[in-house]
Order: C-alpha cells, then structure tokens, then sequence
C-alpha cells in the first residue's frame, strides 16, 4: 500500500511535467530611449532579432548589455538587430545606466510593464531570440560572462539558416 | 483589485486563526517539517525544483502549561528528518510539488530500563497543487500562492519489536491528511531584495490503523527576507504553531496538543545560478502546550541544498 503511495506520487509529477504549451511573441512599439528613433517590433520582421528586458538595478545586467553591445558590433546589423526594454521603475535610473555603459543599439523604456508583462517577465535579465518571421526561438534566463559565446552562435546558426 | 484578490486570502488566514484559537491546543514533540520543506516551490513555467532537506529536531524541553520544568529522568530525544521534495511548474501560475521524508526518531531515557529506542524508516510523503494568481515581478510588489494537498502514510507506522512504538516514534503517522496551504509576499523595492512574507498551512489529519488521530494542524509565519547581492540572502520570522490533542477511539490522548511560537533564521548561499545551499534555524520564544506535562522542541537545524533545472 505505501509503496503504491509512491508509485502514485511519482507517476503524477511525470504526468504534469509532459504538459507544455507554445508561446506568442507580443508586439511592441514605442520611441528609443537612447537614439529617439520611433521603432516597431513588427518593422524588424526579415532580421533575426534579440529582444532584451533589463534594469540598472540587476547585477547581471551590468555585464550582459556590454557582451551584448560587442556581440552586435561582430555580427553586424544587416540581418540583426537588438532590441533593449529598460524596466526601470525610474526611466532616469535606466539613462544613468546607458550613460556609464552606452550601447548602440535601440533601447525603450518600459516602467510600467506595457510590454514586459505580455511578455511574462517575472526576472531579470530575460532575452528572447527571434527568427526572421518573429517566431520566438529560445528564451535566455539571467546572463554570466561568457553566456554571449553561446548566445552568438545561436545567432549566427540561425543568419545562416 | 489587489484587496479583492487577497480578501478570499485574508478570509482563509482568519477562519483557520480563529477556529484554531477556538480549539486547546498541542505537542506533537515527532514534528517533521514536511510543510516546511514545501516552501519554495517552482515558479516559472516548464521549471523542475529539487530540494534536500534535513533538520535535526531535539525535544528535550519539559513543559508544564507554559513552565519550563526541571527533567530530572535524565531523557534524551531527537528526530533527524530527509525530506526530498520536487516541485514542478506546469504553468507560471499552476505548480505541483510532492515530497518523500525518511525519518529517524531517537529516545534515551537516562534512568529507565527502556534504555535506548530507536525508529527510523521512509515517513509521510506530500503532495501540494498550487495556484498562484498573483505574482512578484519588474512590475508587481505582490505575490499571493493558494494550496490544496494531501498528507500520504508512504512509511511504517507499526514500528517496534516486542512491542509497538508509541506514535510518536513512528516514522509515518499512518493516516492520510488533508492540506490547505497558502502564502503572501510583498517586495518593498522593484529587485525584490526586501521582502515581507507570510505563509499559513492547516492540516487535517486523519485516522490511521489503529484508530490514532494525530492532532489537526495550523501553523502561521511571518518575517522579512533580505538578499544581498545575487549569491547572499537572509531571512527572520515568527512561526505560531496550534495543534489539537491527538485521538485514539475518538477519545483524546492526555498530554498532547498545544500551541507554540518560534523564531525561525535563515541563510541561504547560491553556489550558481541554479544551485543553492541554506542553512536555518527554530528556537522556541514562547509555548502553551495541554496536560500536565510534555516533552517539546528545545531547537531545530536544518541543512537544505536546492537545484532548479
């Protein structure tokens, strides 16, 4: 009987982990923080896209927005792009942020949640990368030197497919 | 909106508070911390949670009512629990966690002929569904967790040789039991580095084999949580704890049931983003337990190690 009791628990912890669902990528617009460009996810469609939520609060973000800036440099823009969402309750906290660690790319701002939350951000950094018709590809939870390697080859994989 | 979400929450807290208070209250001095070990759970969607946990519960404190009396029968009793749990995120909002405990209770009675006892073997096992409406994120401060459960005899309640154990003793308490689980957590800042947190879980137990009913449980804490960096966190809360008096044949077993509060510490170190190891403590401030006299908790340690996959 006991050992029936296991046999039941373990059978419903595989049932539940075989139940999976496919995720949308909401669109987005808005005006870039750092270049004042008005832009629009859908206006990307064609490139391989890296969509990236951040705040100058997060301790990973301090590393992942340089690796990412130099990735970008590398890959160069013809094909790609990254597109950066400061959540900073604060806006002003997040352009102090790009004033100490500037990057080149696109950057809004999204204090209130307008995007990340159709987006599910619940922590920080979160990336999406994105095919040349939008799909979401993979999803990068958090971010440590060295992750951008792998990432960067994830990239260029999908560029040459 | 955010009241409405969490009346049916603060309903819940209140019922149970004061049907509990309603109640006399404890000692059930074989507490394994199965609840306690379903805490932390999964949280974001297709995310698998591992934990080990073990605590070392010494209940060596004789109480009268709420005195602390001298024990003059030399008695040493401990229980070191394992609890492995597994908690499973099928969405962002709907988890389920289950967990096996494998127990080792020890008595010495210094002046008795009994001498050394000692049970162990595979405990109680959990299994909890979760829903969480609401959730800490960039961009909310709250974080509401409701769950429904059922306590599972996986393991022997028959221990002994010549004779049978007494309850408290066993590895299992042989019933199946009921659990209603919830918590609150509200992040003072948007990185959630200080954190408020309350959590509340009731069970009910039910009747094992031999007509034994473990005293139906509540437990209510409440601290802070504070993480320093990405690696360090530490947190302080207050436990109160009321059980009923234990049952055989419906009549209630003298000397058992009771209420208690605990301070609970804890650290916790995250070796890597994925594993962490925390180390926490129970020390009791204050106890009003039934009877005449019981053996209760005089602290508990507990090591734990986690690996989110």
């Amino acid at each position: 009987m006991h050992f029936k009791s296991l046999i039941s628990l373990c059978l419903t912890l595989l049932l539940v982990h075989s139940v999976h669902a496919q995720e949308a990528t909401p669109s987005f617009s808005g005006t870039t923080l750092n270049t004042g460009q008005q832009i629009d996810l859908d206006g990307f469609k064609g490139k391989v896209v890296l969509v990236d939520f951040w705040a100058s609060w997060c301790p990973p973000c301090l590393a992942s927005l340089p690796a990412y800036n130099k990735m970008r440099q590398e890959i160069g823009t013809s094909d790609f792009e990254i597109i950066a969402i400061n959540v900073d309750e604060d806006t002003e906290d997040g352009l102090k942020f790009l004033e100490k660690h500037p990057v080149d790319y696109p950057v809004l701002a999204d204090p209130t949640g307008q995007i990340g939350i159709p987006w599910g951000i619940r922590t920080l950094p979160r990336s999406f990368l994105l095919d040349r018709d939008g799909k979401l590809i993979t999803t990068y939870k958090s971010f440590k030197k060295g992750d951008e390697v792998k990432i960067q080859q994830q990239i260029t994989a999908l560029l040459e497919q | 909106m955010i009241f409405r979400t969490l009346k049916p929450v603060l309903g819940l807290l209140l019922y149970f508070g004061l049907q509990n208070l309603a109640y006399a209250a404890t000692c059930s001095c074989a507490g394994v911390p199965l609840l306690a070990s379903i805490d932390t759970s999964a949280k974001e969607k297709g995310q698998l949670f591992i934990t080990y946990n073990a605590e070392n519960h010494q209940i060596s404190d004789l109480v009268s009512g709420s005195q602390d009396v001298p024990d003059e029968t030399d008695r040493d009793r401990h229980s070191f629990s394992q609890v492995l749990s597994a908690s499973y995120a099928m969405t962002d909002r709907w988890s389920v966690s289950a967990l096996v405990s494998y127990v080792r209770h020890t008595r010495d009675i210094g002046s008795s002929f009994l001498g050394k006892t000692t049970s162990s073997g595979i405990g109680d096992s959990v299994l909890l569904l979760r829903y969480t409406p609401l959730f800490i994120t960039p961009f909310s401060r709250h974080e509401v967790s409701l769950g429904l459960g059922s306590r599972i005899p996986t393991g022997d309640d028959d221990y002994g040789d010549l004779f049978i154990l007494s309850e408290d003793m066993q590895p299992s308490t042989g019933a199946f039991g009921g659990i209603l689980w919830t918590s609150y957590s509200y992040a003072f800042n948007q990185a959630a580095t200080l954190q408020f947190n309350t959590s509340a879980n009731y069970t009910y137990n039910g009747v094992n084999e031999r007509e034994y009913r473990f005293g139906h449980e509540f437990n209510f804490a409440m601290g802070l949580g504070h993480s320093i960096g990405t690696r360090f966190s530490y947190s302080a809360a207050v436990r109160y704890r009321s059980t009923r008096p234990d049952r055989r044949l419906g009549f209630e077993i003298p000397n058992t049931g009771g209420k208690w509060v605990d301070f609970i510490p804890a650290v916790s170190y995250a070796v890597t983003d994925k594993f962490q190891l925390g180390l926490s403590g129970r020390i009791p401030v204050a106890r009003n337990l039934n009877g005449v006299l019981q053996f209760t908790t005089s602290y508990a340690y507990a090591f734990s190690a986690s690996y989110a996959f």
